[in-house]
């Protein structure tokens, strides 16, 4: 595991970690242990203990209820939102644990950045949508830095001349990719995407898919899919999680889809159950 | 297509992979017969039958190609569809070498080397294509590893008939041959002693497909 403590997490700081990175290829990056998640008496999570390597993309898979962007959303503690949401056990972020008293999930959330199911931008610019993480940070962006979110997306060709007209003028399909600009615009080190593809067309997904592959040579991406083809197109590593917020299986993608060791997954990924 | 028919299409895939091995070791057997008994009736029903054989195993492909375009299977199941591909291509080849055996059984004015027992040989190669077939047929693993441990004892019988044959090449055959004939018939009993021997390791592969297909298991595919 990496530096732990003395990750930036409860700054603004933003380190340069083009060295880290090469340094620290195929390590684990996100790690819980014994991970619980309720939602009042509702236990959503139980005892999740897996760790996710660094830039590789592991797709979480799993019926409908079953947990998956429960456990995503637990990553960048987007579930503080909610009120009746109680975590225990422990989520470590290059050791730290993100549900610390001293951790600004604020500063969490430059570091692992998401991209929902729907396309989302703001209504502005363009070149505001890819610039609002830095402004936040108080920092100004420039046109490099634009054109490297936007070329991160593979957008740049297609809006390039265009950034000052608003971000909703795009199609489905540009505007995930306007929105995945955004997050990768701060520099995070991990990209979580909750359904990614769902709301697009077989064409605007399959871009979608190519750029995920582009974005863990950078990043670590984390994707929760109900497409289990697509799961075992695009992913390094597969979640499976089933009913009650068990984790069942996490292999490596191949085996999973190849020759999962649990009946259950096996029944699942071959449309059984669930 | 319902996941009911896809799987009703996956049995019916096992089941069509079955009766294209029944024609393979129908064939395989008619051959040995034709060649033991130098019968030009059966071997010619061999070579004609190869057509169905071709067939089958072609509609067999046909439907993998299908079930993997529009289903694509995981898991076991895709496991199933895989082995079931490479199975059906050993055994069209088996079809071939016993087509192949058929061909040589109608050569030639003579058996040349009474002394080589090639039915014993050939029939020692089909009973491991049979325990192969039976197999996948059960998905039995042992048996799949029992047929590899087989492979030896052919290799054996093979490698003692061709020293008998290299033997007689170098020893005198006598005023009576001719070189040409002496070629023709060494010749033609080196090819079955080698096609007898690729029975074999055919055999081998199914057995190292169905335990792949029915374990995930990749002990024999080395």
């Amino acid at each position: 595991m990496a530096t732990g403590e003395n990750e930036p997490l409860i700054s603004t700081a933003v380190t340069s970690r083009e060295t880290e990175r090469s340094a620290r290829a195929d390590e684990t990056i996100l790690e819980a242990r014994g991970l619980d998640v309720h939602y009042g008496e509702d236990r959503a999570l139980r005892e999740v203990t897996a760790e996710i390597p660094e830039r590789k993309v592991t797709a979480i898979i799993g019926p409908s209820g079953c947990g998956k962007s429960t456990f995503l959303r637990s990553i960048n503690r987007m579930n503080d939102q909610i009120e009746v949401c109680r975590v225990e056990g422990d989520l470590l972020f290059r050791g730290k644990n993100v549900y610390d008293d001293d951790v600004d999930p604020v500063a969490l959330r430059r570091k692992i950045g998401q991209v929902f199911q729907k396309p989302n931008p703001f209504p502005k610019s363009i070149r505001d949508n890819v610039t609002y993480g830095l402004r936040v940070q108080g920092k100004s962006a420039t046109d490099d830095d634009v054109e490297r979110a936007l070329r991160g997306a593979a957008l740049w060709s297609e809006v390039e001349g265009k950034l000052d007209s608003s971000g909703l003028d795009l199609s489905g399909g540009q505007q995930q990719r306007l929105c995945i600009a955004r997050a990768i615009a701060p520099d995070p080190e991990v990209v979580l995407m909750d359904e990614p593809t769902s709301a697009l067309d077989p064409v605007a997904a399959s871009k979608i898919e190519d750029l995920i592959a582009e974005l863990a040579r950078e990043y670590t991406v984390v994707i929760v899919t109900h497409n289990m083809q697509q799961a075992a197109r695009i992913s390094d590593e597969t979640m499976v999680f089933l009913t009650g917020g068990e984790l069942v299986e996490f292999d490596d993608t191949a085996t999973i889809f190849e020759n999962p060791a649990n009946q259950a997954v096996e029944d699942y990924i071959t449309g059984k159950f669930g | 297509m319902s996941r009911f028919e896809y799987r009703a299409q996956l049995r019916a895939l096992r089941e069509e992979l079955l009766a294209m091995s029944d024609l393979v070791c129908e064939a395989l057997q008619r051959a040995l017969e034709a060649f033991e008994a130098r019968d030009a009736e059966i071997a010619s029903l061999v070579v004609e039958g190869d057509r169905e054989i071709n067939e089958r195993y072609l509609a067999i492909e046909r439907r993998c190609i299908e079930l993997i375009a529009r289903q694509q299977p995981v898991a076991g199941e895709m496991r199933v569809v895989v082995a079931t591909f490479k199975i059906s291509t050993d055994l069209e080849r088996v079809g071939d070498l016993a087509t192949n055996l058929a061909t040589y059984a109608i050569q030639g004015e003579r058996h040349a080397y009474p002394e080589v027992d090639a039915g014993t040989i050939g029939r020692h190669a089909l009973a491991m294509v049979r325990e192969a077939v039976a197999a996948y047929a059960t998905e039995d693993a042992e048996a799949c590893y029992a047929v590899a441990d087989r492979d030896e004892a052919l290799d054996r019988l093979c490698e003692a008939a061709n020293g008998i044959v290299v033997h007689d090449l170098l020893a005198d055959r006598g005023p009576d041959d001719s070189v040409e004939t002496l070629l023709a018939d060494v010749s033609r009993l080196f090819l079955t002693i080698r096609d007898l021997e690729r029975v074999g390791d055919h055999a081998v592969n199914l057995a190292a497909r169905t335990l792949y297909m029915a374990e995930g298991n990749d002990d024999l595919l080395a």
